[in-house]
């Protein structure tokens, strides 16, 4: 049975040997996708009974929430993504509607980011004739936090600002995060910062206020130089101007945000 | 936080300065328009809630500018005669000029301290006199005193608004009545302050004023 086929029956074997290999093959293959596919379909149902199960953690703990983000990207769901498609995926089928995410949270998680994000483009709509438009993420989480009107607060994390203003970079809205040393901030008005510029706010950021001789002697400027980046940043509002001291002071309004306004 | 000097103390409690009133710039007119807008905003609204906690209605600006209002003696900043005025200024022109919606109006030919000039003394609408007219006609309704004559005086320090008076301050300590509230705020009001007010209600055909000058009487329909 072994021995080596000689002759013309070898050729027949052989075919057959491939044949049953490929066969074979076939058998593990298509046992490893179902297996596959079981795990998978575990994995989502699992992924299921956990977002419905914390569905309202979910929505009310700000670090959960956070992390159950972290662990959606690292596995490669996009809650937010998923709900651009929204629309798309319904009409497709698969007899369920709706995407994966909006069926887990009834579109609640969805919901959840279009709210922070609606408070944070009504806050720097709110706040742009004082802050020329540059907002940090610190102090709107603070106001979204606490609210307008009494009970209107939402409990946010840093985090879920962040994705709020990304999940609102498809409409065009010129909503960026912008980064100025340690800090981050959100600019609603689509106009870069250069250098120099981002160099003044870290110093305002660090020590409160700056002046041309405070720029002068820290960072080595021409006067020239200092003024025109002072008068750059005062022309498009992002910093006041106090004149009562011995020399002129130029603030950052960021710390104003705690009034009614 | 909250600057407790030496002024017109009425009221029991310490004005609660908001944050701005700690920022340096504030006291500073803002060289950039767009944030000047909004400086005045603030402004206003801080002399709205201060006027209100120390139930002013005509503000002296000769008399304010010294006072904690526009001095803020721990920054050492201060905002000085001419640039008060301009908040003011502001304060009286409507929302579509640009201005702060008419919350102040100048005062002609007030005196305030043997000073005559013009745009001196301004009355602060922190409510203005159609909200005070509001306001009365709440109260009227709610103490049942339609058809009733009064006159102004008892409406202004007349024991009935006292008592309400006296019940705001509890009920604002407690909160518990929101309606209660605004009742008779207007008890130890200006009295040229509450002509104006009754004026509007005149001209709404809601109630006649009649009698001499100083001993008005009114009736509310």
């Amino acid at each position: 049975m072994s021995r080596r086929g000689v002759g013309l029956g070898a050729f027949a074997n052989r075919t057959q040997a491939t044949q049953s290999f490929a066969s074979h093959g076939a058998n593990l293959r298509s046992t490893h996708l179902a297996s596959l596919q079981t795990q998978l379909s575990v994995f989502q149902s699992l992924l299921h009974t956990f977002a419905l199960e914390h569905s309202s953690t979910i929505k009310s703990n700000p670090t959960f929430r956070a992390e159950f983000a972290r662990m959606c990207n690292t596995i490669g769901v996009d809650p937010l993504a998923a709900s651009n498609v929204k629309g798309k995926n319904g009409r497709r089928g698969l007899g369920e509607g709706g995407s994966f995410w909006t069926q887990i949270m009834g579109g609640d998680m969805n919901d959840f980011y279009f709210e922070v994000a609606v408070r944070v483009v009504e806050l720097c709509r709110d706040t742009r004739d004082e802050n020329g438009g540059l907002i940090g993420v610190e102090e709107c989480r603070k106001r979204v936090r606490k609210g307008k009107a009494i009970g209107s607060g939402l409990e946010v994390s840093e985090d879920d600002i962040l994705r709020a203003v990304r999940s609102l970079e498809p409409l065009g809205s010129g909503f960026s995060i912008v980064h100025v040393g340690s800090k981050q901030y959100i600019r609603s008005i689509p106009k870069e910062l250069n250098t120099d510029q981002a160099t003044v706010l870290e110093v305002i950021q660090m020590l409160g206020f700056v002046s041309v001789s405070m720029l002068q002697l820290n960072l080595n400027w021409e006067k020239a130089r200092a003024q025109t980046v002072i008068d750059d940043l005062l022309a498009d509002g992002l910093v006041w101007l106090d004149a009562q001291g011995p020399e002129k002071e130029y603030w950052s309004p960021q710390n104003l945000l705690d009034d009614s306004g | 936080m909250a600057t407790t000097a030496a002024t017109a103390g009425t009221a029991a409690t310490p004005f609660a300065f908001p944050s701005t009133y700690n920022f340096p710039p504030f006291f500073t007119p803002q060289p950039n328009s767009t944030t000047r807008h909004s400086q005045l905003q603030k402004w206003s609204s801080l002399i709205q809630s201060w006027c209100r906690h120390h139930r002013t209605y005509r503000l002296s600006l000769v008399d304010a500018v010294d006072s904690p209002l526009f001095h803020n003696a721990a920054l050492r900043k201060r905002l000085n005669l001419a640039e008060a005025r301009a908040v003011v200024d502001w304060m009286t022109k409507k929302e579509e000029e640009g201005g702060g919606g008419q919350r102040a109006e100048w005062i002609e030919g007030a005196a305030a301290g043997g000073n005559t000039a013009p745009k001196s003394v301004a009355w602060i609408w922190w409510r203005r006199p159609e909200e005070w007219a509001d306001v009365l006609v709440d109260w009227i309704d709610v103490t049942g005193q339609r058809g009733v004559v009064l006159t102004v005086f008892e409406l202004v320090q007349g024991e009935a608004t006292v008592s309400q008076g006296r019940s705001l301050i509890t009920q604002t300590g407690s909160t518990e009545n929101g309606r209660a509230d605004h009742l008779a705020e207007f008890h130890g009001m200006d009295n040229d302050a509450m002509m104006k007010a009754l004026n509007v209600l005149v001209k709404r055909g809601k109630a006649s004023v009649f009698g001499n000058e100083g001993e008005e009487g009114v009736k509310f329909f």
